[in-house]
């Protein structure tokens, strides 16, 4: 690593001011894990590096609202794993959290650095969008709302824009819903996933709707499945279906191979799991 | 109450689970280490490493490096040539540069160093120089080595430093840097003769030892010595080979190690130590060097292998014959290669009685970074072709795979394949106990559906490293306490425990009240290395006859005074002796065990001082929709002689199987026209706590060393051994899917049973 500028503002308008600039080697941290990765390799080289972690507490509060949550974004990923409104409120978020990374990890990564990333790789990034979860992106010139499943156009692409920072992730009330997110790997238990997949869908007696099935890691980008989750709305659960369903969502997504696993593998891993997760989720 | 001189070889210390003397201190972040000397005057070094696999260097350009404020220096090897004219080192081959010479030999190699004050300034420095090379073909395959056209050495410069390893020949134009052929018996006659013939070729992946402390060393130029603070396993052989280097006295070289975070076998030899110190002369300044994590995948790496086994077999599953050739991934340079390729080609047929063997073990000059010694020392590599290799025969003669080892297995006073008689060697006992432990002679449950399970054994020995000499001082105070001066290295094996408790056991004082003095080449007395399970034996015999020197020479103080040593405090005897608490008794050892070098058909009657035997058995579960497999349960069975510490042995024997399960399961360097892809923990993962079998289950037989000292001898590597074939056996009991590379992915396995389904999946 090579020397560069830290800046540790107070609160966040001074660090969207001093994010407000063209230089692409200016950038904001919250935990600053994965950054931190880039800049060991070289990939990413600073002049500088613009600390969140000092801004106003607000920032990481978690807060529930009826059935729904709001977590802002500097909320790290243990705060977000030990809440009892977040388990109460979406248990497949604090199910996704006992096999993301280490615990090094999540005592200092935060939720929204985790999304605005834009690594294919995170855990959360399918969950939250099978949640169906909305994100408040803020600049210089105001805020805005956004999807979490509009935030990723492509590898390590977002629609933030430079100057843009994510504040808050609202996820909308679950109720009469059901949830799942698997995450499978092919090498040690703490390492990235070769493929995740998260369900939610609305269950009326043994009829699935509103279905979304989303794959992430074995593709460039966290993506619902529409094909899978067509197979899926209307229909009665049983084996055939979910067989069906794994059917659809391999014959779908666009799979990619890596260093752990060939792109054929991971599509059939992505049939096999695809079903599995419903069967989760039906069983949660 | 002042301690008198107790009972020797009581039992009070040795066998008994003694407190590791250091935890505290390491757990409460005291302990000392090279990481975190920092010395007046310090200047930092970054180094410049190749970018080509191999290639030679028309030009480096250094001067945006040099301008760039607060470099202090920048040196290549016209540099380091001005120093030492002759600038190659190795254990084996001179032939590592201490900054490439004329041409590189691997990415990563390392061609120019930047030092400065701020070690980010010398970072950036560095990724300042500009290197032209001119590219040349490269090797990477050890196969291919054998025949390639690409030479990575054109002359080959044997080292001729130990004994072991004399018999290396000047070579031109081959990458073959030692070739080890074993003859005995007529294996060709025994295979045209033999019921069944069964050839097989198994595959083992370049991983590295990842110690969480990476190479660090600080260099200081004092006045009157060169003084050299490094993680080393080896401190003598860093004095000698640093003081051969520069043309010095060995005494104008002194060499300091305190703990280290980890070696594994990485850090021996010559690593980051040469540069250093010729940095540090050169500078006229302390200099330190510690490499990043990134860094050490290019430093020293543990050997990919092919191995072709081919079997003559009675009907009955009887072996006859066994011809094995095995070709080692040595990479850029030799390091101890040879002596791996050498000493593991002994051992090579395994721990099985068979008359007639054939063995040609080649070490191989590849364009990958350097491999070296890795926990086992060839021998998990052997042992997972070998009884991979068991297994299939097994299997094809529908034999059970702990009959066809029962039937074939080395027994006690039998001729091994170099022809030495195994002496003390546990390789029934442990294949016995295993088979006790696993239930073997039980009904097993098999699963059912989409989870089937299986079970498999393995078992595998080591020859330990001979000859070596280590050399021990005990120093018992005036108060009666003791010091024990030796250069053994805890690296966190425990030695530093091991070793107070072999000098209060001879000396029949209490292990409270002796310390270990750690490496320093000043005053520590020699040690070939802490290296290949050496260290209880030839160590523990040193400190065993220096600790009996010095209670033959307090009880003949006691007896000049006019005491008895038995019976009076030992405080009282000095006190009578000098009037008043002063002076000391200084016991010495020495030990090196008796050896005889292989003929040219490496026959000997003497090729090992102790025997290593370990053993695993596995249970796995395996998801036959996806490939992937639990391993249920993983028993570990080994033969160390006595204990030293039994809880210290049983956590070397659980870290050594988990080591080989890295290797097993998930560990592999990727390489892309030589450049290491995944040269980081986030792309090259190894096991964590979430990654032990669910049952693990470790334990040391009941046996004795009759030559070791208080029958004690080696640990630290045998839970290597049998991990890898054990699983792979295990999975093909479950599913019948039989892989023959390392790593065993659940990708392997998921592409294994569709192919036994007829279809195949595509790549």
């Amino acid at each position: 690593m090579t020397p560069f500028e830290l800046a540790e503002p107070k609160s966040l308008r001074e660090a969207l001011t001093l994010l407000n600039t063209d230089d692409p080697s200016v950038r904001a941290f919250g935990g600053c894990t994965a950054l931190m990765l880039m800049m060991k390799t070289g990939v990413f080289q600073p002049t500088c590096l613009v600390s969140l972690r000092g801004v106003e507490p607000q920032h990481a509060e978690i807060q529930s609202d009826g059935g729904s949550l709001r977590i802002g974004a500097l909320a790290t990923l243990t705060a977000i794993g030990g809440s009892a409104m977040v388990r109460k409120a979406a248990p497949v978020i604090t199910q996704a959290m006992q096999t993301l990374s280490n615990v090094r990890v999540r005592n200092v990564a935060t939720l929204g650095g985790h999304l605005a990333h834009g690594d294919p790789h995170m855990d959360l990034p399918p969950v939250m969008i099978a949640l169906d979860a909305e994100l408040t992106a803020v600049s210089v010139h105001g805020e805005r709302k956004l999807a979490v499943a509009d935030l990723f156009t492509g590898y390590y692409e977002t629609a933030l824009a430079k100057n843009e920072l994510i504040s808050e992730v609202r996820i909308p009330s679950q109720a009469g819903r059901r949830s799942a997110y698997i995450k499978f790997t092919t090498r040690t238990a703490d390492d990235w996933p070769a493929l995740g997949v998260a369900v939610s869908f609305a269950i009326d007696g043994k009829v699935i709707q509103d279905a979304r099935v989303v794959v992430s890691a074995a593709t460039e980008k966290a993506v619902r499945l529409r094909d899978a989750e067509v197979a899926l709305n209307g229909a009665t659960v049983s084996d055939a279906l979910l067989a069906r369903a794994g059917e659809a969502a391999a014959a779908e997504a666009d799979v990619v191979g890596d260093a752990r696993g060939s792109a054929a593998y991971k599509r059939e891993m992505l049939r096999v799991y695809a079903a599995r997760a419903v069967k989760q989720a039906l069983a949660a | 109450m002042a301690t008198t001189l107790g009972k020797t070889n009581s039992g009070a210390a040795f066998g008994r689970s003694i407190p590791r003397v250091e935890a505290q201190a390491k757990v409460t972040g005291k302990a000392e280490y090279v990481h975190n000397l920092r010395l007046p005057g310090m200047l930092y070094g970054k180094v410049h490493r190749s970018t080509v696999a191999h290639g030679r260097i028309r030009g480096i350009d250094v001067s945006a490096a040099k301008v760039l404020p607060g470099v202090y220096a920048v040196y290549t090897a016209a540099d380091i040539i001005k120093l030492i004219p002759e600038p190659y080192y190795g254990p084996a081959f001179h032939d590592q540069p201490i900054l490439a010479v004329d041409k590189v030999h691997h990415v990563g190699e390392p061609v120019a160093l930047v030092l400065a004050a701020d070690p980010h300034v010398a970072e950036a420095a560095a990724q300042l120089i500009d290197v032209d090379y001119e590219e040349l073909p490269a090797v990477f395959d050890e196969v291919e080595a054998m025949t390639s056209k690409a030479i990575v050495h054109e002359v080959l410069k044997p080292a001729g430093t130990f004994p072991d390893l004399k018999h290396l020949k000047g070579k031109r134009d081959t990458n073959i840097a030692l070739d080890f052929h074993l003859r005995r018996g007529d294996a060709q006659k025994a295979f045209a003769e033999a019921d069944h013939v069964f050839e097989h070729t198994f595959r083992t992946q370049q991983v590295l030892h990842v110690p969480l402390e990476p190479f660090v060393t600080v260099a200081d130029p004092t006045p009157n010595q060169l003084v050299i603070h490094t993680a080393s396993q080896s401190p003598s052989f860093v004095r000698i080979e640093i003081a051969r280097l520069l043309g010095w006295a060995e005494n104008k070289v002194r060499v300091k190690v305190p703990y280290l975070g980890g070696g594994f076998g990485a850090k021996l030899y010559i690593k980051t130590e040469a540069l250093t110190a010729a940095a540090a002369l050169l500078a006229g300044r302390p200099v330190k060097i510690s490499l990043t994590m990134e860094e050490q995948f290019y430093q020293i790496t543990k050997h990919a292998a092919t191995l072709r086994i081919k079997s003559g077999v009675s009907k009955d599953g009887k072996v006859t014959a066994r011809e094995c050739e095995v070709w080692w991934n040595g990479g850029a340079y030799a390091d101890i290669g040879p002596r791996v390729t050498q000493k593991s080609g002994f051992t090579a047929p395994g721990p099985y009685d068979i008359d007639h063997v054939s063995i040609d073990s080649y070490a191989l000059y590849t364009n990958l970074p350097a491999a070296g010694a890795l926990r086992g020392f060839g021998i998990p590599q052997l042992v997972w072709a070998y009884e991979s290799h068991t297994d299939m025969i097994a299997k094809a003669l529908k034999m059970d795979p702990l009959a066809i080892r029962r039937k074939n297995i080395l027994r006690e006073g039998r001729p091994q394949a170099t022809g030495t008689l195994m002496r003390d060697a546990g390789i029934e006992k442990v294949l016995e106990r295993l088979a006790e432990r696993m239930d073997w002679e039980k009904s097993f449950d098999r699963g059912s559906g989409t989870l089937r399970r299986g079970r498999g054994i393995a078992i595998g020995f080591k020859a330990s490293i001979s000859p070596t000499t280590s050399v021990a001082i005990v120093n018992v105070s005036a108060d009666g306490s003791c010091m024990v001066y030796c250069s053994t290295v805890d690296m966190g094996q425990g030695s530093d425990t091991a070793m107070a408790q072999f000098a209060a056991e001879a000396l029949g004082i209490p292990v409270e009240s002796v310390t270990v003095v750690h490496p320093d080449t000043d005053v520590t007395p020699y040690d070939m290395a802490t290296l290949g399970s050496r260290s209880t034996y030839h160590m523990g015999h040193a400190v065993k006859l220096a600790a009996e020197d010095a209670r033959d020479k307090l009880m003949q103080l006691a007896k000049d005074v006019g005491l008895s040593a038995e019976t009076t405090p030992i405080p009282d005897i000095f006190r009578k002796k000098y009037g008043m608490q002063a002076g000391n008794i200084v016991g010495v050892g020495s030990y090196i065990p008796t050896y005889t070098s292989p003929d040219a058909h490496g026959q000997t009657d003497n090729a090992t001082p102790f025997w290593m035997i370990g053993a695993t058995g596995a249970e796995v579960e395996v998801d036959t929709e996806t490939g992937e497999f639990k391993i249920t349960r993983l028993v570990n069975l080994v033969d160390v002689g006595r204990p030293v510490n039994p809880a210290i042995v049983e956590t070397q024997i659980s870290g050594a199987t988990m080591m080989q399960l890295g290797f097993t399961l998930f560990e592999r360097m990727d390489f892309d026209a030589g450049q290491c892809t995944n040269a980081s923990l986030a792309d090259y993962k190894i096991p964590g706590i979430r990654d032990v079998p669910l049952v693990m289950e470790n334990e040391a037989v009941d046996m004795v060393q009759q030559s070791g000292p208080f029958g004690a001898k080696g640990v630290g590597e045998s839970g290597t051994f049998g991990v890898s074939p054990a699983i792979a056996s295990a999975i093909d009991d479950a599913v019948g899917v039989r892989l023959t590379s390392l790593p065993l992915t659940a990708e392997a396995v998921y592409r294994g049973l569709r192919a036994q389904a007829g279809k195949p999946l595509d790549e």
